[in-house]
């Protein structure tokens, strides 16, 4: 047999039907054509998406931190300030279940917790969890350092009051995300808050920054904030409101002091106080910022709006005489004094402050709408916009609703309210010769013209008269001060408890220094003074005269009672720049 | 292949090496102007520290406790001082 090969053996010479090999070249083609065509979509049009992919592998976007803007006194010292600080965070589900003990010890150890609470805030059904804010950054390095996996580092700021206590009423403070909760950093949170910013990177394989693609969005840093406030004179002011209260054992006190030329706020004290540094203790009564948030009747501080109204009429004058008598009956309950009184003059009402007085010049000289518009125009009514939250208006009611005994009662300071900051400024005017200054607690050291409320005459006469109140004979000889003449006025107010007048007092003192040439208006209130006398000729005023007595000081103002004290020589514009051997000379010779 | 040819390559080859260097040089840069930035930022909070720290000592309370206790002074009052006022 010949042999046939197996590819020619005509037992297996299949008579297939042409389409099919037909078909089969049409399958392959149509599948290459697939392919080709896949090809060229992800190469042309589709090509971004797959772009899109690859540049994610090795691109990141990060965040470019912003920082809060500082916020200064008015010589420039720091008074809030942030540093840098980290939040440890851990993702729960890269956290090892088998962490030894040993590294849980050291890390609870670092973030002052105990091992058990750790171990809890691990076990979370949380994706990741904040172990701990705001933490130093030595501390967070040492925790790095464990190179615990799932534990993770983020920058954070966290904000620091250096005047701690003193100054906590004036700057507030911000929660742990930065964001300004009270005081300047709530009321000026646009302008301080930092934005912060983002680029795109590219990473290599171990997570470096290689390149820069682009940023985003540039970071903007938080603006400085400059205040009026000056950070001594502040301190000067709540040492002296703290003492008082303590001494008194009182409920609380503010002071402010305002500088009359310029309208800026040297000093707004509040006591009890809190640490802003503290986040335990940012809750309760001790942050309200009283001089500004609580409204009272300002009692007799009132009187000398009510006088001055009447000298601008015409129809009396300082040295007018009128009978007081022990008591003056209007509405229900009859108007009495302290102490009773013969007769007085005008300006012996306000030595003495007499209610009765106060009361009778209302109801014999003026109406109404005369004493309305003067309690307005001095600010009683407003809220004053310096841009802090909770700034109250206190109450002035229309004057078409008062009654005749309303009248003779808001004369000497009862039925009507406001907080100790319009007092404050309300008594600019008598500083400035009849203006009332605009307020501001940015610093801003030029002089502002005011709004003309009472003519610089009657100013000057009021001036003599808030003078005799801390002279032998006034209600407040213990607001003196060495070396500088000062003027002022005493209130003793009932304190409002329900619906009537309890045994409860403020004890105030509002007045103006020097009076020769007045540069600062101070008012001082203490709530509820307990420890022996309540008046405020006892209790407010020698805060005042503290107050007075360090703030002219720091001022640099020179006394106007040359006889009784102080020696002011004069020198060489040259030597005054370079006093340094005159003034121990002088002194030495002292 | 003839002469220009082979030029060509090894001019192509040196540009292509040229660029693997730029680029390298670069980076190289870049990362240390990263680093530049991050040094500066310590260098700033450390100020803003430093600041901070001597505020925290030049403050108020502290230096009022300081000069009455520790180095007994006393406040300043008028009887004992001389003014000094320029002349016009």
């Amino acid at each position: 047999m010949r042999p046939v090969g197996f590819s020619t053996t005509p037992n297996l010479v299949l008579r297939l039907p042409m389409w099919r090999s037909r078909l089969m070249l049409f399958l392959l083609f149509f599948v290459f054509m697939l392919l080709l065509l896949r090809a060229f979509w992800i190469q042309g049009p589709g090509n971004a998406f797959y772009e899109a992919k690859g540049v994610r592998g090795t691109q990141r976007e990060l965040e470019l931190p912003a920082s809060r803007g500082k916020i200064l006194d008015r010589n420039g010292q720091v008074i809030a300030t942030s540093l840098e600080a980290k939040s440890i965070i851990a993702y729960i589900d890269t956290v090892p279940d088998d962490l030894s003990a040993e590294k849980i010890h050291k890390l609870a150890a670092l973030l002052q917790m105990n091992d058990a609470d750790l171990r809890k805030k691990l076990r979370e059904e949380r994706k990741q969890v904040f172990l701990k804010r705001q933490v130093e950054p030595d501390i967070a390095q040492q925790i790095k350092q464990l190179e615990i996996p799932g534990i993770g580092l983020n920058n954070e700021y966290r904000r620091f009051y250096p005047e701690g206590e003193a100054m906590a009423h004036v700057v507030g403070f911000t929660n742990v995300n930065d964001q300004g909760q009270e005081g300047i950093e709530y009321s000026r949170e646009d302008a301080l808050a930092g934005h912060a910013g983002q680029r795109r990177v590219v990473i290599d394989r171990l997570g470096r920054v290689v390149e820069e693609v682009g940023i985003d969005r540039l970071p903007q840093n938080g603006k400085d904030l400059q205040l009026s406030v000056d950070s001594k004179i502040q301190y000067i002011a709540y040492n002296a409101v703290k003492n008082a209260v303590e001494q008194h054992h009182a409920k609380a006190g503010s002071a402010v002091v305002l500088d009359t030329q310029t309208g800026e706020i040297l000093a707004l004290a509040n006591y009890p106080s809190y640490n802003p540094n503290d986040r335990r203790y940012l809750t309760g009564e001790q942050l309200r910022n009283r001089a500004l948030t609580d409204m009272f009747e300002p009692g007799s501080t009132i009187k000398p709006f009510t006088v001055s109204t009447a000298l601008e009429k015409g129809v009396i004058t300082p040295s007018s005489t009128m009978v007081i008598g022990a008591s003056y009956l209007i509405g229900k309950k009859p108007i009495t004094d302290t102490h009773p009184n013969g007769t007085l003059t005008i300006a012996q009402v306000i030595q003495k402050s007499s209610n009765i007085g106060a009361a009778k010049i209302a109801m014999n000289y003026l109406t109404p709408e005369e004493m309305w518009d003067m309690y307005s125009a001095v600010g009683f009514g407003q809220a004053p916009k310096i841009g802090f939250r909770g700034a109250v208006a206190g109450t002035l009611h229309p004057y078409k609703k008062w009654a005749e005994s309303d009248q003779a009662r808001i004369a000497f300071g009862y039925g009507l309210s406001g907080s100790l900051f319009q007092v404050a400024r309300a008594y600019t005017i008598f500083a400035r010769d009849g203006e009332l200054v605009p307020i501001t607690i940015e610093r801003s050291p030029e002089f502002k013209p005011g709004t003309k409320v009472i003519s610089p005459k009657t100013a000057q006469e009021m001036r003599a008269m808030l003078e005799t109140v801390t002279l032998p004979g006034g209600t407040a000889v213990k607001a003196q001060v060495d070396g500088y003449r000062v003027g002022g006025k005493t209130g003793t107010a009932h304190k409002l408890v329900g619906k009537g007048y309890g045994n409860k007092y403020l004890a105030y003192f509002a007045g103006i220094a020097p009076i020769s040439a007045p540069r600062i208006s101070v008012a001082v209130m203490i709530d509820e003074p307990t420890g022996g006398s309540y008046y405020g000729g006892d209790v407010a005023a020698p805060v005042f005269s503290t107050i007075v007595s360090e703030t002219l000081r720091t001022l640099n103002v020179l006394p106007d009672i040359t006889t009784r004290q102080a020696s002011i020589e004069t020198v060489e514009p040259a030597e005054a720049h370079g006093v340094t051997h005159k003034t121990s000379h002088v002194l030495a010779k002292k | 292949m003839n002469r220009a040819t082979l030029t060509l390559l090894s001019l192509l080859l040196v540009c292509a090496l040229s660029l693997v260097a730029a680029q390298q040089h670069a980076r190289r840069l870049f990362v240390s102007l990263e680093h530049a930035q991050i040094e500066e930022r310590r260098l700033n909070q450390d100020w803003l520290r430093l600041e901070y720290e001597q505020r925290n000592l030049s403050k108020s309370a502290r230096i009022r406790d300081v000069a009455r206790n520790q180095l007994n002074m006393v406040p300043i009052s008028p009887d004992r001082t001389v003014y000094l006022k320029e002349a016009k």
